[in-house]
């Protein structure tokens, strides 16, 4: 008969070989690090998720970018896989303020860091860190050129983005805050395009309807922006309506510098994300200190500076 | 016996039903409480203005005839040793404080000529409609990694704006004559140093004719 304590000295032996196993660190010796984005049916999200990603590989690690096709459920379910799969942080572009809240607590709890890039998620207790862009800030800028270029009268439609994003309603504010100051100004209609381009196109399309005679269109991304800017060129109504985006793609800088569409307010993805694996790396070499919001500041680009910006930065 | 097990039941379904109630029942004045947790950034606004931005004026700010001779000399390395602001990025704030003679008055700004130990320099007050962050974050005296939601963060620069609007500028307008000296405290945003510098724009949160 054996004697029950061979049975416990195997448990340190087991504990051994389950943490040779563990997946977080693998037989090449390097960690992996996920990044988990809102949705890659957007080349500016593409352009923040790649530039996460090979950030991360710089670094040393591996990394994999998981697509949460703006879905929450989508979302929960990488989540449940990256935990499994023992990687050891996450670059996080949330696709709900508050719905993803919940995926970020389970990672945490299974200890892995969290550090969110361009948008927020509405806990300051959970992530790491959250880069930001001053979504905020860069709308107030965009509202003063607006006024500046439209006028103190006029009629304008707004494409909100996705109604669940605090980046939505930071844009939307920081414009009205500066737009709504102006009383001959006046929004006449106002629908989400949810960030999307073949929406923006058809929620424009039917804003035309409705309002043949309007001025100009805010966007809250440049996706909705081109969307918006396609459904005028198709009713002809390109000259005649002036388009703002937000977010600073390379088709919209383009259509700027050749007078198409007025402006866009300037991110910086790629500095957002690089950072973002940056604090993950210090994080996994053993720094805690980081500030829990990183607002990254936006820019202002028209026409007449346009020659300044590319590639998704400053030139 | 039926009757019995029905009472029975019923007790049982009360016990029940009084220990894990379905709803409570509260006074409406209670429930005005819990209403009133939901962040209220006019009020934010304003303790902050009274209790932090005023005291700290003249204590917490930079001398403008030290921080505008020192911009003019580098402006990095002004920015570096007196600026507050987004950690990434090109925009940043300063907390100015400091006297200047009055040299011309327009419907958006009074500018003030700053003159000490041989340096001279001009800064704008705004007197204008104010938008944007600069009295919330220019002191550097707010995080915004205290606000989980930052739409409640934002709310703030739209509260301080409009008491900046509805309390300083009136003043000042009255009081700013050309030749006049005035006592000024205030932020600036600096967003482009091409057009922001030259001369620095300050949103006014204190004047007073000297």
């Amino acid at each position: 008969m054996k004697h029950p304590l061979n049975k416990l000295a195997a448990i340190p032996a087991l504990a051994l070989a389950a943490l040779c196993l563990t997946p977080s660190v693998w037989a090449d010796g390097k960690q992996k690090i996920a990044v988990v984005v809102s949705t890659m049916n957007n080349p500016w999200f593409v352009v923040l998720a790649d530039t996460a990603r090979d950030r991360a590989i710089e670094l040393g690690y591996d990394a994999t970018i998981f697509d949460s096709q703006n879905d929450t459920a989508k979302e929960a379910a990488n989540f449940e896989n990256l935990i499994a799969a023992g990687y050891s942080a996450v670059l996080f572009n949330p696709t709900d303020a508050n719905g993803s809240i919940v995926n970020v607590r389970k990672a945490r709890a299974a200890g892995v860091p969290i550090f969110c890039i361009d948008r927020e998620i509405n806990a300051t207790d959970a992530a790491v860190a959250q880069l930001l862009s001053d979504n905020y800030a860069g709308c107030v800028k965009l509202g003063q050129y607006f006024v500046k270029t439209v006028g103190q009268t006029g009629t304008y439609v707004e494409l909100l983005g996705l109604v669940g994003d605090n980046n939505t309603w930071n844009r939307s504010k920081g414009f009205h805050s500066v737009v709504d100051r102006y009383p001959g100004l006046k929004m006449v209609a106002q629908q989400s395009g949810e960030f999307d381009r073949a929406k923006g196109l058809e929620v424009m399309e039917s804003m035309l309807q409705a309002h043949p005679d309007i001025n100009a269109v805010f966007c809250g991304n440049d996706a909705m922006a081109m969307g918006a800017y396609q459904a005028l060129l198709a009713a002809g109504k390109a000259d005649q309506v002036k388009v703002f985006g937000f977010d600073g793609a390379d088709d919209v800088l383009k259509l700027i510098a050749a007078g198409k569409i007025e402006a866009t307010g300037m991110q910086f993805p790629k500095t957002m994300a690089r950072q973002a694996a940056e604090f993950a790396d210090e994080y996994l070499k053993g720094k805690r200190d980081f500030p829990q919001k990183v607002p990254v500041a936006v820019q202002l680009v028209t026409h007449d500076n346009v020659a300044n910006y590319g590639d998704y930065g400053k030139k | 016996m039926r009757l019995v097990r029905c009472l029975i039941a019923f007790v049982a379904v009360a016990g029940f039903f009084r220990l894990f109630p379905l709803f409570h029942v509260v006074r409406l004045e209670s429930a005005a409480g819990q209403a009133a947790t939901v962040f209220d950034a006019t009020q934010f606004a304003e303790t902050f203005w009274t209790g932090k931005l005023l005291p700290s004026a003249r204590s917490s700010s930079v001398d403008a005839a030290v921080l505008l001779p020192a911009i003019q000399a580098d402006a990095a390395a002004a920015r570096k040793k007196y600026s507050h602001g987004a950690v990434l990025g090109d925009t940043y704030f300063y907390f100015v404080s400091g006297s200047g003679r009055v040299t011309s008055v327009s419907d958006d700004e009074v500018s003030l000529r700053v003159t000490k130990g041989g340096h001279d320099a001009e800064v704008s007050i705004q007197t204008g409609l104010v938008f944007g962050d600069a009295l919330r974050d220019g002191s550097g005296m707010l995080n915004p990694g205290d606000f989980p939601d930052s739409q409640n963060f934002n709310d703030i620069s739209a509260a301080l704006d409009h008491i900046a609007e509805s309390r300083v500028i009136p003043a000042l307008r009255k009081q700013a004559k050309i030749g006049a000296t005035v006592f000024f405290a205030g932020c600036a945003e600096v967003d482009d140093e091409s057009t922001d510098l030259k001369p620095l724009k300050v949103i006014p949160i204190q004047t007073a004719l000297q």
